[in-house]
């Protein structure tokens, strides 16, 4: 390890992250995006409000008007807030489902509709259906519940558009008292109280509609006031400053979207490094991967903070964590070992998960909601989960470098000794998932013992999990009879990796059965998993094909076997 | 040969097959599970004999493994034989759980006493004989209708319903001591094509219950007369006279005028019919079902007085108001001035009698066996002659009743049968049959008589219930919400458990992953109703103490054991090199 280089690879990070240099600076407008309101169950700045309002209604944070001038989330959400365009007409939510749109007359082409035309289709009919199949316990159709999320964005939009019962005045003693809006602020409060606020945002409706873009700093100005007025209302139940500039801060800096691309930057240093064999760019690289790690870990913690929780509770935290792990583990062996292909194989997946949990909010909702009962206040929980995911990012690891073992039977099956160490490298990582699936299982036992009332239980989840685990003992154990080498674990690395994708992602998603339904949910997109796998287990195919020459003749059969012996016989020697 | 056995026993090769055997069955089971539900997959997979079995193999071929390795030595071998031995004591422990275990519910209610039965899963069947054998069995009813076992005691268990009705039916023939005994009974259709609807009724002076059946809004009865021509008969088939004075109301109007006090009352159907011109309340409108239409005009929305509304227009010196009073409580009158300035010290309140529903459609059955029939609807009264086969319209929507049937001597059939129509809501049943073949369906919670030739056979489909040592009462049920919202953050009871045994009485809380335990009992918190907060169902659960231990023993063991085999060596290593190491002098590092 070269220290000054690794020093150039963590300031470059460092560099990477810091720029564009004006995402530091504080905003002009950071009163009206700190304004807390109490929604969903937490008091969350209005950015988040609006961040999430926009994505979940249009499935974008940006919108673009017909004139092609685009809007970002607060601007769409203040015209949303304040009603200064016709809502009504606008084609604004998002509707992607060809089926459902057939079904329900739209054009299929288009993508984003108007709530005039939603509300006047066919839509409330199947929407009614579907409430009534519900209210039965009828399993829905896949329509159906497309039918019932666009229902979901039109409650929305009507609860949103011109609204003037956002709860922004804070309860005056009760730190969980219901907030009330600013119309309905004498429920709590004086009238000389709340003249000046109910004049404050008055003021700032009018110089928002003098300045819709918000380009001048008038809109801010008259938010600071109102903001500085209702903290004053109720000092100790209104959040802290620095607390609802954390989360404004956490979602505008988006740790996670620059912790890929720092991943990336990495990988792509450290295959220069592999193919230019007179350059080592190898500790350069590590120093920009550990810049990744830094702010991926900065993002975790932060999160954590602001939900006021153990981290990994949904699927969306079970795949940045993942991801993380996946990172971590791989950098703790690279120091151990200087392997390089550890950081190689974690990369991509690293980047793979973190793409997912940044581009899909539709099915891995990133939103910061309170805890169902069944999870909240528990030690055991509370570890028990990272364990467990933290195995699968170790099996995720082992399942990149099966990849990269079996690439090398694929293309370049004479360099035994590369591929032995692999192989080696790849056993630790095993090692390490179980030793870390086991210790996960059993601390899901000792929850289990004490939430339900029973260690084991054989519920599909638990039972999956036991499954996985077993897919890498018994190849374990057939290695130490010789029933496996280094090609069959390679092979089982990328090939069980499967059970582990099962027991994360297909009993919720798959299976959707047993006690761990609070994981559960719809819309995952089984096609694709499915397809995916397939190609997998085709590369794995072909693999093999090579490495036991399915395709030659004997007689050239024998002759590549005597060659690779004598190659195998020199590589001893040296 | 022995020693051969053995070591096939111990050895991988049976390991791995027997793994991937046990893993495959697993799989199976999910995807099974997803289909048929956890109780059936538990019953016929998890706690099956011969998956015990194929679970004892493997503890077996892992104790043998272990021994066959001994003497320990190094960390590879020591970790080995933890882990192995570890697994062995977790499959004991959980195999102890499942078969050793005691769980059930136990609801209970802020408003109701304590409560020492639990519910058990699963149903059972309890059979007494004539000669008085008593038989009980659990019953496993599989989601595709299929019954486990197929025999209890001497009743075969053939089928199963979840979705069954009681119903009675009348025959000729009641008999007491051989003789005929009177009891008129008929059989009515009602048949609405509007409605796409046929209805049967029985209707029987006796038993009483059966003498006046309800159906929705009206009521069909059936009564017993010496004759038509005078008394009660005659005065059943004339038309009621007209008892209610004014059918839609009167308006009382108080006003204040100087310290002097007015009161007036005014019929509406009245001054609707005729009223002085120049009354100061004056009558403008009625509604019968008040509604706004599409147009926010007031419009009524049926004939019946459900929700009645007057609009009246009420004149002074100072000016004129138009008034809307409802005849509902605590619908305030809606006032708003038509000329002048708005008026004061007038008070109007609106009486009207709730409707005397009564649409009816009485048989009268005369001493000589003559039927007649009453009839009572919106549409005004109506009577004649009943005749099997002849339709009556008694002016009830389009609904036409048939006499079906005509049964002087009614005799009482109960019978349960099972329904498919989901709408309707029946309970669960078991069809069994005796050695005779007697079929008889036994509906769930409610002990029924089977006769035989032999005498009675009492049998009960029930749920199977458990007596705790002590009880619990729910003392009050605390929801607690997210704030600013109605989402739930957690659920707690306060329980008071009484133990009249020991004479103690304690109170405790248990919510979500909180549970309490007394004497060996563990009570945590189930389930709840959202619609009825104070209701909360508990989960009891027992089991032993050695069973716990053995799989948090277990589960050390395997983490321990693991840890050792794969760092054992590496960390020993480590610690042996580090004397040489520490021979560096402490102080060449610091500065």
């Amino acid at each position: 390890m070269k220290p000054l280089q690794l020093l150039i690879g963590l300031c470059l990070g460092i560099l990477i992250l810091i720029i564009p240099p004006t995402q530091l600076q504080p905003s002009p407008l950071d009163a009206l995006q700190t304004l807390a309101v109490q929604l969903d169950g937490r008091k969350k700045p209005l950015d988040t409000v609006a961040r999430e309002t926009v994505a979940k209604i249009h499935g974008s944070t940006n919108y673009r008007l017909e004139n092609n001038q685009t809007l970002n989330y607060l601007q769409t959400y203040l015209s949303l807030w304040f009603n200064n365009r016709d809502w009504n007409q606008e084609p604004f939510i998002l509707l992607t489902y060809r089926p459902l749109k057939e079904k329900i007359g739209l054009d299929l082409e288009q993508k984003y509709f108007s709530f005039a035309e939603l509300v006047s289709s066919n839509l409330g009919a199947i929407v009614l259906e579907a409430n009534q199949k519900e209210a039965d316990n009828i399993e829905l159709t896949r329509d159906e519940r497309e039918a019932l999320t666009i229902e979901d964005r039109l409650a929305l939009m009507l609860r949103t558009v011109g609204t003037d019962t956002l709860p922004l005045v804070p309860h005056p003693s009760d730190s969980k008292g219901t907030w009330v809006s600013i119309l309905q602020s004498q429920q709590y409060y004086t009238n000389e109280q709340i003249t000046p606020l109910q004049q404050s945002y008055q003021t700032l409706k009018q110089a928002y509609r003098l300045d819709p873009l918000l380009t001048t700093v008038e809109v801010g100005q008259v938010a600071e006031t109102l903001h500085q007025q209702l903290a004053a209302l109720s000092p100790e139940i209104y959040p802290k400053d620095s607390v609802l500039q954390r989360e404004v801060n956490f979602s505008s800096f988006r740790p996670f979207s620059k912790a890929w691309k720092i991943y990336a930057i990495a990988l792509l240093v450290l295959l220069l490094g592999l193919s230019l064999k007179q350059l080592d760019l190898y500790s350069g690289a590590v120093g920009i991967f550990l810049t990744g790690l830094f702010i991926q870990g900065y993002g975790f913690i932060t999160r954590m903070e602001i939900a006021g929780r153990p981290p990994v509770t949904n699927m969306y935290e079970s795949v940045v964590w993942v991801g993380f792990g996946i990172a971590a583990i791989a950098l703790v062996f690279e120091l151990i070992y200087r392997a390089k292909y550890y950081l190689l194989a974690a990369a991509p997946l690293s980047i793979l998960c973190l793409l997912l949990a940044d581009s899909l909010p539709a099915v891995l909702d990133p939103s910061i909601a309170p805890l169902v009962p069944v999870l909240r206040d528990n030690f055991w929980l509370s570890i028990h989960v990272p364990t467990i995911t933290l195995s699968y990012a170790s099996f995720a690891l082992a399942m990149g470098l099966g990849h990269i073992i079996l690439g090398h039977y694929l293309v370049a099956p004479q360099s035994f000794q590369r591929i032995s160490h692999l192989s080696k490298f790849n056993y630790r990582v095993l090692q390490i998932g179980v030793l870390l699936l086991t210790t996960g299982i059993i601390l899901g036992g000792i929850w289990a013992h004490f939430s339900w009332g029973r260690f084991w239980g054989w519920d599909p989840k638990e039972t999956w999990a036991l499954i996985a685990l077993m897919c890498y003992i018994v190849p374990l154990h057939g290695r130490l009879v010789g029933w496996l080498a280094d090609f069959g674990m390679a092979v089982i690395s990328v090939v069980c990796f499967n059970a582990v994708l099962m027991a994360w992602y297909g009993v919720n998603f798959v299976l959707g059965t047993g006690l761990h339904s609070y994981g559960f949910s719809t819309g995952g997109s089984e096609l694709i998993v499915g397809i995916l796998v397939g190609l997998d287990l085709l590369f794995v195919a072909g693999a093999a094909t090579r490495h036991n020459r399915w395709l030659l003749s004997k007689s050239t059969e024998n002759l590549v076997k005597q060659l690779s012996n004598n190659q195998q016989v020199i590589a001893k020697e040296n | 040969m022995l020693e051969h056995t053995l070591k096939f026993i111990g050895s991988i090769k049976l390991a791995v097959p027997l793994l991937s055997m046990i893993v495959a069955i697993l799989i199976g089971a999910t995807f099974y599970e997803s289909q048929v539900g956890s109780t059936t997959v538990q019953q016929e997979i998890y706690k099956s004999p011969w998956f015990g079995a194929l679970m004892f193999l493997l503890a077996l071929n892992l104790a043998v493994s272990a021994l066959y390795r001994y003497p320990w030595r190094g960390a590879r071998k020591i970790g080995f034989a933890l882990t192995h031995l570890g697994i062995i004591v977790i499959i004991a422990g959980s195999a102890a759980v499942i078969h050793l275990g005691v769980e059930g519910m136990l609801p209970l209610r802020t408003d109701t006493a304590s409560n020492n039965q639990i519910r058990v899963e699963g149903e059972f069947l309890e059979v007494m004989t004539p000669s008085s054998e008593l038989q009980q069995a659990d019953v496993l009813i599989k989601p595709d209708g299929s019954v486990m076992p197929k025999q209890i005691g001497k009743l075969s268990l053939v089928g199963y319903s979840d979705n069954t009705i009681k119903t009675v039916s009348f025959t000729e023939g009641a008999t007491a001591d051989n003789l005929a005994v009177d009891n008129p009974a008929v059989r009515l259709r009602l048949k609405s094509d509007r409605m796409g609807q046929t209805l049967e009724r029985y209707l029987a002076v006796a038993p009483v219950a059966y003498s006046k059946v309800g159906i929705g809004p009206a009521e069909l009865e059936i009564i017993q007369v010496d004759t038509v021509a005078t008394g009660k008969g005659k005065s059943l088939l004339s038309p009621p006279e007209e008892q209610n004075l004014s059918p839609w109301g009167s308006i009382e109007v108080t006003s204040k005028e100087r310290e002097k006090i007015d009161t007036e009352i005014i019929d509406i159907k009245e001054a609707l019919s005729s009223q002085a011109p120049d009354s100061s309340v004056k009558v403008v409108d009625f509604w019968p079902d008040f509604r706004l239409d599409s147009n926010n005009q007031p419009s009524t929305a049926s004939q019946q007085l459900r929700n009645p509304a007057v609009q009246l227009e009420v004149s002074t010196l100072e000016g004129v108001e138009r008034w809307f009073v409802f005849g509902k409580e605590n619908f305030p009158p809606v006032r708003s001035v038509v000329s002048g300035k708005p008026l004061e010290g007038i008070e109007i309140s609106y009486n009207i009698q709730p409707q005397q529903s009564q649409d009816y459609f009485r048989v009268i059955v005369t001493q000589s066996g003559q039927l007649f029939y009453a009839a009572h609807s919106s549409k005004g009264f109506k009577s004649g002659t009943l005749e099997v086969g002849k339709a009556v319209s008694p002016g009830w929507a389009d609904f036409q009743i048939i006499l079906d049937e005509y049964i002087p001597h009614g005799k009482i059939n109960r019978e349960v049968i099972p329904v498919l129509d989901p709408t309707v809501k029946g309970v669960p049943a078991l069809l069994v049959s005796t050695e005779t073949g007697t079929q008889t369906w036994l509906p769930w919670g409610e002990p029924t008589t089977i006769n035989e030739p032999t005498g009675e056979i009492f049998a009960a489909f029930s749920p199977k219930l458990l007596q705790l040592p002590f009880a619990i009462a729910l003392e009050d049920f605390i929801v607690e919400r997210n704030e600013g919202s109605d989402s739930v953050a957690m659920w707690t009871s306060k329980i008071r458990i009484e133990d009249r045994d020991h004479h103690v009485i304690s109170q405790r809380n248990v919510w979500m992953n909180h549970p309490t335990w007394y004497q060996g009992w563990k009570i945590a918190q189930a389930s709840w109703n959202p619609g009825d907060l104070k209701q909360s169902t508990l989960q009891i659960k027992r089991e032993p103490a050695w069973v716990t231990a053995l799989t948090w023993t277990g589960s050390g063991l395997v983490i321990s054991g693991i840890t050792i085999m794969f760092y054992g060596r590496g960390v020993a290593k480590k610690l042996r090199r580090q004397p040489e190491e520490s021979e560096v002098p402490l102080y060449y590092h610091s500065p």
